[in-house]
Parts: structure tokens; sequence; C-alpha cells
């Protein structure tokens, strides 16, 4: 049982969890205190930094979750499934968090809470219930078609994400076929640093997470098996 | 090995059958002898451990073993929608039965329904539903037949029916039936295997046993 | 089903109808949305026979591949759709759009026959997914619809770009390589996974 005793996990764990921290402190203050002021937007436009941070890490996120979920059904190890639930959930969180920054957004541009105009929100708010779904598939079955269907959902699911993506920035092209540059990819090399810099903290958040996640799913599984031993021994 | 959830169904257990011989499945309910069944049909794929059936390797080559198999559950698994004849007709189709409506014939002959062939199974009773499942089973000539409680549902028409069945060894098939009658299951096959609780309790030839004698020993093996 | 379309058809008309008076601009939009509806209704009836006649075991243990399987009740689904679409598509027309030429409605035959492919494979794999739940009734649409959003957006587009009045043929082809495309993709995913359904 050295699974229950491994020390290696809680030692991975730190290291992230340190270097997570660290860039996120870095990240916070590089972009509030150090990059430059945006004319238009002031200083909402440092959301936007976290805002596509976010955005790309649970997108991530959802991959990985899709990867594991191949990997379960491939192998039929339960761990896999453990990496592809947690990711699912951290994913989603993200997402709640994407949607709720680029409100703010909107409203500091636009000056209502809600657009449709934004592809990437529209898109969030899809990708919301695209895996809310995937927890109440979860709770409809139970044991191993549990994570058998979830893992074969995860997959169908991150297929979505790019379609849905598309249709909706597809959708108003036509309607408005300018060409948004509220993101900006020609970003001065003063601001494209700081997201850089907060892309890979936001990352880390979401590798330490994950991490904490899979370690407590670990030890409640260690402990429920003890217990069950001790109640067939009894 | 089979589990669900934490629970192991099926544990250790290992059987070997040859060609020809009928294995009687005993044990109480919940002790994993239809798990057990279900597993040897291709419906669940075990968590550890081999299985092979008729020589083919479960589950990389289950479609080819599919071929091979006939299993009878409790339920008929007959669509109520389609006539007698229709059923088998799909069925014939999706085993590849070659010439087709005459083993269609032949096999409602044999199971006495030929007169109420292009009638709805809906309106079949029990007894005469279960009949025609013991048709589709039989349609493919399977080499391996997988029974599990079939007398459940027969009329003593199909009971009949089924002993004249099971009694043929000229087939040369496999029978595995799975019952909680145990003199019945002693009468019928030549290997026994008890379950209790997922795991193999008893697990030998019949030979010359008397069924009521059985009966004791079985008993205290699985209480 | 049909009935179901067109009194589906019917909310939307009582719902904006009543407000707007022209509803040209809206009858792609309707069109889809009432199909997206009948379509989570086709795919919750598509296993009804198997599972309540008890006769998928039996399916199951024949030797069919399972690929077969799920093209066959992908089959089933489009049929169904199609069936409802040849209603309700002139149906649309007649309440709906004001001024269009027969041509217009090819058009959105050819919309309906690309969108249906990616509703028939989705459905067909979903399906299966809800088929052991309790409340599948409102399981599968909630694993249906958000993946059906895409399909929705782009075929609505497709139908309003031809009977709204724009006829904005470059549009319609872009919509229209949309619906391909998320057809080719949930085909592959379909096919990637098609075999661990049933595998017990």
């Amino acid at each position: 049982m050295s699974s229950t005793t491994d020390a290696r996990p809680a030692r991975r764990l730190a290291v992230t969890g340190a270097l997570t921290a660290a860039l996120t402190a870095l990240a916070v203050y590089g972009v509030f205190f150090v990059a430059p002021e945006d004319a238009d937007q002031g200083i909402i436009q440092k959301i936007f930094y976290f805002h596509v941070a976010i955005a790309i890490a649970s997108l991530v996120a959802f991959g990985v979750a899709c990867i594991a979920g191949i990997a379960y059904l491939r192998t039929r190890q339960v761990r896999f499934d453990e990496v592809s639930s947690a990711s699912v959930a951290i994913g989603l969180g993200m997402s709640v968090l994407v949607v709720i920054t680029g409100s703010i957004w909107a409203k500091a541009s636009w000056g209502t809470w809600w657009v449709w105009t934004d592809p990437r929100l529209v898109t969030f708010l899809i990708v919301l219930l695209l895996y809310a779904a995937y927890f109440v598939l979860r709770s409809s079955a139970e044991g191993e078609r549990r994570y058998r269907y979830a893992a074969i959902y995860s997959v169908a699911a991150f297929a979505s994400v790019p379609l849905s993506f598309y249709s909706v920035r597809v959708a108003r092209s036509f309607v408005h076929p300018v060409v948004f540059t509220q993101s900006g990819a020609n970003m001065p090399n003063s601001m494209l640093i700081w997201f850089v810099v907060s892309q890979v903290a936001v990352l880390g958040i979401f590798l330490t997470v994950l991490q904490l996640e899979l370690l407590q799913r670990r030890a409640d599984s260690a402990l429920r098996r003890v217990k069950a031993r001790l109640e067939a021994a009894a | 090995m089979k589990r669900f959830g934490e629970r192991r169904a099926v544990d250790r257990v290992d059987v070997c059958l040859d060609e020809g011989e009928c294995l009687a499945v005993l044990g109480p309910n919940g002790a994993g002898k239809s798990t057990l069944l279900r597993m040897l049909a291709t419906l669940l794929r075990p968590d550890a451990g081999e299985l092979s059936v008729c020589g083919r390797r479960l589950p990389d080559e289950a479609v080819r073993a599919r071929a091979l198999i006939g299993y009878l559950g409790h339920d008929p698994m007959v669509y109520l929608d389609l006539t007698a004849r229709q059923n088998l007709e799909l069925y014939a189709d999706l085993y590849g039965v070659p010439d087709a409506r005459e083993r269609v014939d032949d096999a409602l002959d044999r199971v006495g329904l030929l007169a109420r062939s292009f009638d709805l199974v809906r309106t079949f009773s029990r007894g005469m539903a279960q009949r025609l499942g013991l048709a589709r089973v039989l349609l493919h000539e399977p080499r391996l037949l997988l029974l599990d409680e079939p007398y459940a549902g027969l009329d003593a028409a199909g009971a009949h029916l089924l002993d004249a069945v099971l009694a043929d060894a000229s087939r040369a098939r496999g029978v595995v039936i799975v019952t909680h009658e145990v003199e019945r299951g002693v009468a019928l096959a030549g290997r026994l295997l008890v379950l209790r609780a997922g795991r193999a309790v008893l697990s030998e030839p019949t030979g010359p046993i008397d069924g009521a004698a059985f009966r004791t020993r079985y008993e205290e093996l699985v209480a | 089903m049909v009935l179901f379309a067109i009194l589906a058809m019917l909310i939307f008309q009582f719902a904006f109808g009543s407000r707007l008076g022209d509803l040209t601009p809206f009858a792609g939009g309707i069109l889809w949305a009432t199909l997206a509806l009948t379509a989570v209704l086709g795919v919750g009836r598509s296993w009804v026979p198997e599972r309540e006649q008890r006769v998928l075991d039996g399916i199951l243990t024949a030797p069919v591949p399972r690929l077969v399987l799920l093209v066959s009740k992908a089959g089933a689904i489009y049929a169904y759709l199609l069936a409802v679409e040849i209603v309700a598509v002139p149906l649309l027309t007649l309440f709906f759009v004001r001024g269009q030429a027969p041509v217009d409605v090819a058009l959105v035959a050819v919309v309906c026959l690309l969108a249906n492919v990616g509703i028939a494979i989705l459905g067909s794999l979903l399906a299966c997914l809800a088929l052991f739940a309790r409340a599948r009734e409102l399981l599968l649409p909630v694993l249906f619809l958000p993946s059906m959003l895409p399909v929705v957006i782009a075929a609505a587009g497709a139908t309003h770009a031809v009977l709204g009045g724009t006829n904005d043929l470059a549009e319609y082809r872009g919509y229209c390589l949309f619906l391909a495309v998320y057809a080719v993709i949930f085909g592959l995913v379909a096919y990637a996974t098609y075999d661990h359904v049933f595998d017990d």
C-alpha cells in the first residue's frame, strides 16, 4: 500500500504550488504596476490579461480531460478518470470566471453587463452548459459506467468547443464584417510580456489545483479501502 | 473477476468446459451466477483475469465469439411489435444464417409456434414468448448455449422442449445453465459449479451424484 | 412528431408574430429551433423498442459490430428528421416567408440534408449514454442541446441567407461548409468511441 505513504505527490504539489504562487504574485504586480495603461479603457483593460489567460487555461483543462478520457477508455484505469473529472471541474470553474470577467469588461467597454457580439464570451457560455452537462451525466450513471460515459462525453464535448467558437464567430462575421481589435494580437512588447507571464501563472494555478484535487481524492479512496477492509474483517 | 463499484461480483472463478459438456451453475441469489453468464455472453467485460469462449479470446475477438454463442436470459429478447416470424428472420439476418426461410420455419415448428408465426409477439403468453426465445437462441446452431434460469418463463410444453434440446447430445454443443433448482441442475449437467458471494465453492464433475444427497451438501456449502 | 413540429412553429408565431407582423427575417431561426426540439424527441425515441421490450441483450450478443449498430440508429434518426422536414419546410415558407422562389426551397433542402448528418451522428452516440439513466427524458436534452448549438447557429444562418430576403449565397456556402465539417468531426468522435459505449 505504498500509495498512502508515498510522499512524492505531496512533494510535487509543494513545488508546483510554490512556483505558481511566485508567478502569480509576479503577474499581478506586473499587470497592475508595470504594464502601461491602455489609452482608451484605462485600468479595466487590465482584466483582459487574466480574462484571456483563464480562458486559454480552461481550454487546456478541457483538453487534458479529453486526453485523460481517451486514456481511460484504452486502459480502463480509474486514475485517468480521476484526472479527467478533476480537469473538467477546474475548467468549468475557470469558465465561470471567464464569463464573469468578460461581463465586467463588457460593462466597461460597452456599458451593458452582457453582449452577444463577443464570440469569446458567447462561446464560453456554451462551454459552461456543455460541461455542466458532464456532471449531470456523471450523476446519472454508477460505477464503471460512470467513468466510461464521462470519458466518451469528455471527448465529444471537447470537439464541440472549437465548433461552437467557429459557428459563433462565423455568424458574427456575416452580420458585422468588421474584424474585432479588442484583443489586439499586435500588442506592444511591454504588454505582451506581462500577458505571457500571467498566462503561465494561470496555467500553474490549473496544475496546482489539479494536483491538489487528485491528492485529496486518492487519500479519500485509500481511506475508504481501509475502512472496507476493517469492516470485512470484523 | 468482475467488479461493480467496490463489490466483487465474481472473483477468482476458474471454469473450464469441453465441447459437448453441460455445466450447471448453482448458488443462492446474488452469488454472481448471472454476472458470470453475462461475461461469457460478451455482455460484460471482466475487470481482471482471462476469458475465452469457443477458443476466442475476449474482449478482443468478441464479434467472432458472438456468432458461436446463444444466450437466453430471463427475457425472450424478441420485439413485441413484430410477428414471431419477423423476429426470427431478423435474428437469422443478424447471425448470417444460411437458408433463412427454411431454418425459421423449422425453428418455429420445433417450438410449436408455426401456427402463430404471423401473429404479433405482443399477443403471445409468457410461455409462448419464452418458447420463441428458445427458437431464437437455437436458430444459428450455436456451439455454446448460455441459459439463465431458462425454465423460469417456460410453460409445460416449453419445458419438455428444453429437456429434449439439452438431452440432444448429438449436437456436440457446450451448455452452461444457471439455475436455482438444485436437483434439476444435478440431473442435467456433467459438471457442477457452485457459487457463493462471487466465489466458487465447488467445482467438480457430477458423476453418479444423487440429487437428494447432494441437496444437503449444497445447503451446507451456501449457508 | 410532425404534429409537434407544427405546434412548435405555432408557438413561435404566437410568441413573436403578433407584435412583429412580418417574420420573414426569423424564418430560418424558427425552422431550426423547431427542428432542434423535434430532434431531441426523435433521438429520445430511438432506443425505445430495445429498451422497453428488453431486446437489447439479444442485439448485443449477436455478431453485429457495434459500429453497425450506431450507424443504423443514426440512419433511423436521419430518416425521422427528413420525414419531419418534408412537412415542416413547406409549412414554414407558407406561414412565415413572403416572396420566395422555388429554388430557395431546394437550397433549404440541402441545408437539411447536411445538418441532419451531424444531428444523427451526435444523437445516436448521446442516446446510448442516456439509455440506462433513470431520468433519461431530462438527461438527453441536457446532453444533446449544448452540442447541437453550432448546428442550430449554422443551419439557421444558412436558411436565413436563402429565405430571409437577402439571398446571400456566399454566406449560404459558408454555413453549409461548416455543417459538413461538423458532420465529419462528430463522425470521427463517434468512430473513436463507438466500441466503448456498450462495453460494460
